[in-house]
């Protein structure tokens, strides 16, 4: 009985995610748009596009990568239910909230919020900002609640070490951790930490909007904490979708599952310190943030992707390299998953290395890195899970003609527009314009070139959203005796 | 320890909000990156009234507030200003608007200011008047106040760096060296220059105090703060682990 109440919060999640995905795509289309001179939006609309479109894709992909694990965390242990469905319940309440915030109320500072652009005019009705935060404080309530929920699950089961596999990394381990376990658990101390870190930034913002004047907040605090939150849990959100390729990749390719061996553990121990100090990469700019800190910026960037990247790419070698295995789907999304998570994090690399930052500060590089390892990496980790959960078996999931001809105009329309925004970045175009003034000449053609990729992509989302969600409702449709675990 | 959490974030904001209820004075940074007031001004008692916006379109501003009848600051400020200015290179492009804040004072007084400080003949240097001073001193965050026991207006020497768009890109107060009016001429030709806001009484959480003795920053609560998330959140670790466990040992009983 719970692991089909399980499965319907699951098939709510899958829908709701997807929706919003497929209207975030529609504004994204719309400022590219705008930017290659289509259509003629004003800078309101579109910066309220742009700030809407940012929140709407972190916030469904965090909660897709969230409702995998926690589907797939049954596996080993008991799940509270009521904490799912009290962050599904609080994260549309929030979504809502947003939106409002945006179409009515006209709140367009972008998805960083950076103080003080929540307090400045920019075209917003009053009531907007304190609507915003009112959200962000709903979303964070329920997202908190979950991850220390499912954290407090795993700790009744594996203590402290294990749950962080420690003892892999002694030659003879006594007690095996599943990589799973091990991810999952690395990625939720760092959602804890960004969103606690959302917590202060949002009572600091409160402070200042209910003391008027009497309380002012420090800039360089407020844009350090705002990327604690937002750079960590823009990157554990894709080590979610890794976990969940770890955990299913080997058993839908016909492989045994994988082990969690001592540089398995290394890696993702390192990851978890080197995480949750990368985001000082965002504040080169900032000339009286310490030396140090950007120094610890630069080495954390690489230190926090490298070997966890290594380690994974390795591990998917191994279990392709010179065996016959199944494709289904699934592992081809996951397969293209990685592929461009690994694209977008050299890109981010490439980015977050001060020498090179002072030339792709704020270009459209920044777009073009995180699109690439968010569209091309965590939405296919994502969209793989979908598959492999609406139907729950291998000889399901294999690929017709149709889905391989899905998959190339995919790979085609993903590398287009991600082009677009790369090319961008290499020629200086600066990155968040609604339109770009005359001597930016490339800027629009990149921007039309771009659009035209994105809706090719959004043709085959909607054919993969028709093909999940139809299976969804049939999930959630179906009586209780006809579903199994 | 939920309850304890809430109450303890519900305390910090208490004290943030109510405790401490002092506004901020006027200082450098208000109206920073605000549009000008385009008030009307007259330069001659024979030419018609024209726009500050006349005047700053056509070259960057630094607009001096004085009054004619000062005993104070105002002719050692506009000495001492005329002054650096010279000795500063001509890198950047400029011209000093001064401008009287009182009433009472005409252009013809506005004129021999002018040629009290041998500044007359300069194509660099305007002297002027408008009779829209309160619309203007408001756009700039300026207070002068009227003492009748000294005929004095209580003020301070302010210089207003404008640039050709009609943007306050920079504030000085009271008389000040080169290194600060080559900042300010730099910003109102749109160079960038790097700034960090003073702390104030009500800016409880920054990053720097700045020690004017020395010309450091000193780090400060703020960065801590920074801190806070990651230890928070490995501290709930460690409290989960050692209640999840025991709670997990009283089942196993």
């Amino acid at each position: 009985m719970e692991s089909l109440k399980l499965k319907k919060i699951t098939a709510l999640w899958v829908i709701t995610i997807l929706v919003l995905f497929l209207a975030a795509i529609v504004l994204g289309i719309l400022m590219r748009l705008n930017q290659a001179e289509v259509i003629n939006q004003e800078p309101l609309t579109f910066y309220t596009n742009m700030t809407t479109h940012g929140l709407t894709m972190i916030g469904i992909w965090f909660v897709a990568g969230m409702a995998a694990v926690n589907y797939l965390l049954q596996r080993y242990v008991k799940t509270s239910y009521t904490a799912n469905l009290f962050a599904f319940i609080l994260t549309v309440l929030g979504v809502v909230l947003l939106w409002l915030c945006t179409y009515l109320g006209k709140f367009n500072t972008g998805w960083t919020f950076l103080y003080p652009l929540p307090f400045k005019d920019l075209g917003a009705a009053p009531w907007a900002t304190p609507l915003f935060l009112v959200a962000l404080t709903i979303l964070g309530l329920g997202w908190l609640v979950w991850s220390v929920s499912m954290m407090a699950k795993i700790l009744q089961r594996y203590t402290l070490a294990q749950a962080f596999a420690w003892q892999h990394l002694s030659k003879q381990p006594k007690s095996e951790t599943p990589p799973f376990i091990l991810i999952t658990m690395i990625t939720l101390v760092g959602v804890i930490a960004a969103l606690i870190a959302a917590v202060i930034v949002i009572v600091l913002f409160f402070a200042e909007y209910f003391s008027k004047g009497s309380f002012v907040n420090d800039a360089l605090l407020m844009k350090n904490l705002i990327y604690f939150f937002g750079h960590t849990i823009a990157n554990e959100m894709l080590y979610l979708g890794v976990a969940v390729i770890y955990e299913i990749f080997g058993e839908l390719s016909g492989r045994p599952k994988w082990k969690t061996t001592w540089y398995v553990s290394l890696a993702w121990n390192s990851a978890l310190i080197f995480i949750l100090t990368a985001f000082f990469h965002h504040l080169y700019m900032d000339f009286v943030q310490p030396e140090g800190l950007q120094i610890i910026g630069q080495l954390a960037s690489y230190l926090a992707s490298l070997p966890s990247v290594a380690v994974t790419v390795f591990s998917i070698i191994v279990a392709i390299y010179g065996v016959r295995i199944q494709w289904s789907i699934t592992n081809c999304l996951f397969f293209l998953g990685v592929i461009g998570w690994v694209i977008g994090g050299l890109g981010a690399v490439i980015d977050a290395t001060i020498s090179n930052n002072i030339v792709l500060h704020n270009t459209l590089w920044v777009p073009a890195h995180f699109h690439t390892y968010n569209a091309m990496g965590n939405v296919l980790f994502s969209l793989g899970f979908f598959y492999w959960f609406t139907t729950q078996h291998v000889s399901k999931l294999v690929i017709s003609k149709l889905t391989k001809f899905a998959l190339i105009v995919l790979i085609i329309s993903g590398i287009g527009f991600l082009m677009a925004f790369y090319i961008g970045g290499a020629d200086s175009i600066p990155r968040r314009y609604s339109t770009y003034p005359e001597a930016l000449t490339t800027g629009p053609a990149l921007a039309r070139m771009g659009a035209y990729f994105a809706c090719l992509y959004l043709l085959v989302i909607l054919m993969f959203f028709y093909n999940i969600a139809k299976r969804c409702f049939a999930i959630l449709s179906a009586p209780s005796s006809s579903v199994g675990a | 320890m939920l309850r304890h959490f809430i109450c303890t974030l519900f305390f910090s904001w208490s004290l943030i909000v109510f405790g401490y209820g002092a506004p901020a004075n006027l200082d450098e940074e208000q109206n920073i990156y605000a549009q000008i007031y385009n008030a009307p001004i007259k330069l001659s008692p024979t030419q018609a009234q024209v726009s500050l916006a006349d005047i700053y379109n056509r070259k960057p501003m630094l607009l001096a507030f004085v009054f004619t009848r000062c005993t104070g600051v105002c002719s050692p400020f506009l000495l001492q200003l005329n002054e650096t200015l010279r000795q500063i290179s001509g890198k950047y492009l400029y011209q000093v608007v001064v401008l009287s804040f009182d009433p009472r004072d005409d252009v013809e007084a506005m004129q021999s200011l002018s040629t009290r400080l041998h500044l007359e003949k300069s194509t660099q240097w305007i002297f002027a008047t408008t009779d829209s001073i309160t619309a203007l001193n408001l756009s700039l965050g300026f207070d002068p106040i009227w003492d009748s026991s000294t005929n004095q207006f209580d003020h301070e020497a302010l210089l207003v760096g404008v640039n050709t768009q009609g943007y306050i890109t920079k504030k000085l107060l009271g008389i000040r060296g080169d290194l600060e009016l080559r900042q300010m001429l730099a910003s109102i030709n749109n160079a960038y220059i790097p700034s960090y806001r003073l702390p104030a009484d009500n800016d409880l959480f920054s990053c720097f105090t700045y020690d004017p003795t020395t010309g450091k920053n000193i780090p400060n609560l703020g960065l801590l703060i920074i801190a806070l998330p990651a230890l928070v959140s490995f501290l709930l670790l460690v409290c989960i682990a050692f209640f999840s466990r025991n709670k997990a040992a009283k089942w196993t009983e």
